[in-house]
C-alpha cells in the first residue's frame, strides 16, 4: 500500500491509501491517522477511491481511527468507497458509523 | 520435521551460505537414529544419507561446531566413507542446531572437495547463519503446538438433538487462526451455537479467539443470546481495545421443542437460511461487531425452522474464495443445493477450500438443519 496525505487546513486532513488495505498496511494507516489527529487535524477524510481491497484489519484501522478522531473532538469520514469496501462496511453494519460519501468535498460538508 | 518438504525459509539460508563461502555444497541436516535428513541443501542433490561415518554426527555433539581444513589429515574423518568415497570431502565446517527445548536436532554445514582455510570471521558468520536456522525451527515448533491447542478448543462431537443435525468445520489459513465455532447444550435443554471471526489472522487473532470463546461459553449458560453477547462485549472491551481488534459473531440458541432459533448477529452477516422449499435469505446483522459498538444496545431476532430447513453460517474466508461480494452468497447457496443435511453442507464448503491454490483467510462453517 502507498499512502498519501494532504492537509487542506490546520484542522483537516485527507488520507489516500492506495492498493490493498490488509494487515501490514492497516498498521501504517492507523499510525498515520493517529499522527494526523495528534497534529491537530481532527477532521480526517479517508479517500478510498484507489483502495482495491479492505480486509478486517483494514476495517479495524478505520474504526480505530474514528475513535481517535472523535476523542479529539473531530471525526473520520470515508469518501469514494468501492464495491468491495462497501460490502465489508455493510456486512459489519459499520456503514452506520463510517458513512460512505461520494466525494471528498461531500465528506467534509457532511454534518 | 523429519521427511517434511523443502521450505524457502530454510532454502534461502543454505543458498546464502554456499555463496558466502564459495563452496560446492551447503545444507541443513536433521539427525535421525541412523540417517541424516536434509531439510535444505544446495549441491547434494539428495534428501538423506546414512549417519554412520558422517561429519554431522560429530558436529551435533559439539557445542562450538567444527572446522576441518583437510579431512585426510584428521584422524576422526580420514577413514570416513564421505572422505574416501563420493563426495570425497576435504574441507568441512559445521554448526550444531538446537530446537525449542535446547536439545540438538541437526546441523548447518558447508563442505568442499579440496582443502581450504576458514577464518575466525567466517566461523562467526556460519554461527550466525546457524542461529537464524534455529530461530526458524523454534517458530515452526511453537506454531505447530499452538495449532494443536487451538484444534483442541473446537467441539469434539456434535450434540444429539432429536429432529436436528448440527455440524461445523474450521480450516485455518495458517497453523492457527482467528475463526472458531462452538456449541453447547445449556441447562434448559436449548443448544447454543456460535461462529466467530476475530480481526486479522495468525497467532495474534488466535489468542483473542480463545478468550472470546471462553467468555461466550460462560455468558451463554443462563442468559439470552443478546444478553450473552452484551456480557461478553463488556468483559472483552478493554482487551479488544488494547489489541485494536474486534470480533464478528453469530450467536444462536435453538429451542428443540419449538424449532425456534433465537439469534444475535454482531456484524457478521454471513448466515444463510435455506428453506426446504428452495428459496434462501441472508440473516442481516442485528448489531455491530464486538469491540465496535458505539453505544448500541444488543438486540436479537428469531426464525423458526420448518422441516428440511437449514441455517448455515460461514466466515468471510468463504466469501473471499468466491468473488468477495455479497453475490457470493447466491453462489454458496448453489453449492448447497440438494445437500443431504448439516454434515453434507459443511463438507461441501470445506471441499471448496481444497480446490483453492492459495487460501488467504481462515474458513469456518457451521450448519444447523432440521430433519425433513
Amino acid at each position: 500500500m502507498n499512502l498519501e496525505r494532504e492537509l487542506p487546513t490546520p484542522t483537516t486532513a485527507v488520507l489516500r491509501p492506495r492498493g490493498r488495505l490488509t494487515m501490514a498496511a492497516a498498521t501504517t494507516l492507523k499510525t498515520a491517522i493517529d499522527g494526523t489527529v495528534a497534529d491537530g487535524h481532527h477532521l480526517v477524510v479517508v479517500d478510498l477511491g484507489e483502495t482495491e481491497f479492505l480486509d478486517s484489519s483494514g476495517l479495524g484501522a478505520l474504526v480505530g481511527g474514528l475513535r481517535v478522531a472523535r476523542a479529539a473532538g473531530g471525526d473520520l469520514r470515508l469518501a469514494r468507497v468501492g464495491t468491495q469496501v462497501r460490502t465489508v462496511l455493510e456486512l459489519t453494519t459499520m456503514d452506520r458509523v463510517l458513512t460512505p460519501h461520494v466525494t471528498v468535498d461531500d465528506a467534509f460538508a457532511a454534518g | 520435521m523429519l521427511d517434511t518438504p523443502r521450505e524457502e525459509r530454510f532454502d534461502r539460508v543454505v543458498r546464502l551460505a554456499q555463496q558466502l563461502f564459495d563452496v560446492p555444497a551447503a545444507f541443513v541436516s536433521l539427525v535421525d537414529t541412523d540417517r541424516l535428513f536434509y531439510k535444505a541443501e544446495v549441491g547434494l542433490g539428495k534428501t538423506e544419507a546414512p549417519r554412520a561415518g558422517s561429519f554431522c554426527t560429530v558436529v551435533v555433539e559439539d557445542d562450538e561446531g567444527i572446522v576441518v581444513r583437510d579431512a585426510t589429515d584428521d584422524p576422526r574423518f580420514a577413514a570416513s566413507p564421505y572422505v574416501t568415497d563420493d563426495p570425497n570431502i576435504r574441507f568441512y565446517a559445521g554448526q550444531p542446531l538446537a530446537a525449542a527445548g535446547g536439545h540438538r536436532v541437526g546441523t548447518l554445514c558447508v563442505y568442499d572437495t579440496k582443502p581450504r582455510e576458514f577464518s575466525d570471521a567466517e566461523s562467526r558468520l556460519l554461527r550466525d547463519l546457524a542461529r537464524w536456522v534455529e530461530k526458524e525451527l523454534v517458530v515452526e515448533d511453537e506454531l505447530r503446538r499452538a495449532g494443536e491447542v487451538q484444534a483442541s478448543l473446537l467441539p469434539r462431537s456434535e450434540p444429539r438433538v432429536d429432529g436436528f443435525e448440527i455440524a461445523g468445520a474450521c480450516v485455518p489459513a495458517q497453523q492457527v487462526g482467528g475463526d472458531f465455532y462452538d456449541w453447547q447444550t445449556v441447562p434448559d435443554g436449548a443448544v447454543v451455537l456460535t461462529l466467530a471471526d476475530v480481526m486479522g489472522k495468525g497467532m495474534g487473532s488466535a489468542i483473542i479467539a480463545a478468550t472470546v470463546r471462553a467468555v461466550l461459553r460462560s455468558s451463554s449458560r443462563r442468559a439470552t443470546v443478546e444478553e450473552a453477547l452484551a456480557d461478553a462485549e463488556l468483559a472483552l472491551e478493554s482487551d479488544l481495545s488494547a489489541a485494536g481488534s474486534f470480533v464478528t459473531a453469530l450467536h444462536a440458541r435453538l429451542d428443540p421443542t419449538t424449532a425456534v432459533v433465537h439469534y444475535a448477529d454482531a456484524g457478521h452477516g454471513l448466515t444463510l437460511l435455506r428453506r426446504a422449499a428452495g428459496d434462501h435469505e441472508r440473516l442481516a446483522p442485528t448489531g455491530p461487531p464486538l469491540g465496535m459498538a458505539f453505544g448500541d444496545e444488543r438486540v436479537g431476532a428469531e426464525v423458526t425452522l420448518a422441516p428440511g430447513d437449514m441455517l448455515l453460517s460461514v466466515s468471510d474466508g468463504v466469501l473471499d474464495m468466491l468473488d468477495g461480494s455479497l453475490d457470493s452468497l447466491a453462489v454458496l447457496d448453489g453449492v448447497l443445493a440438494g445437500a443431504a443435511g448439516a454434515h453434507d453442507a459443511v463438507e461441501r464448503v470445506v471441499d471448496l477450500t481444497r480446490r483453492q491454490a492459495r487460501r488467504p483467510d481462515d474458513v469456518t462453517v457451521l450448519a444447523l438443519a432440521r430433519e425433513g
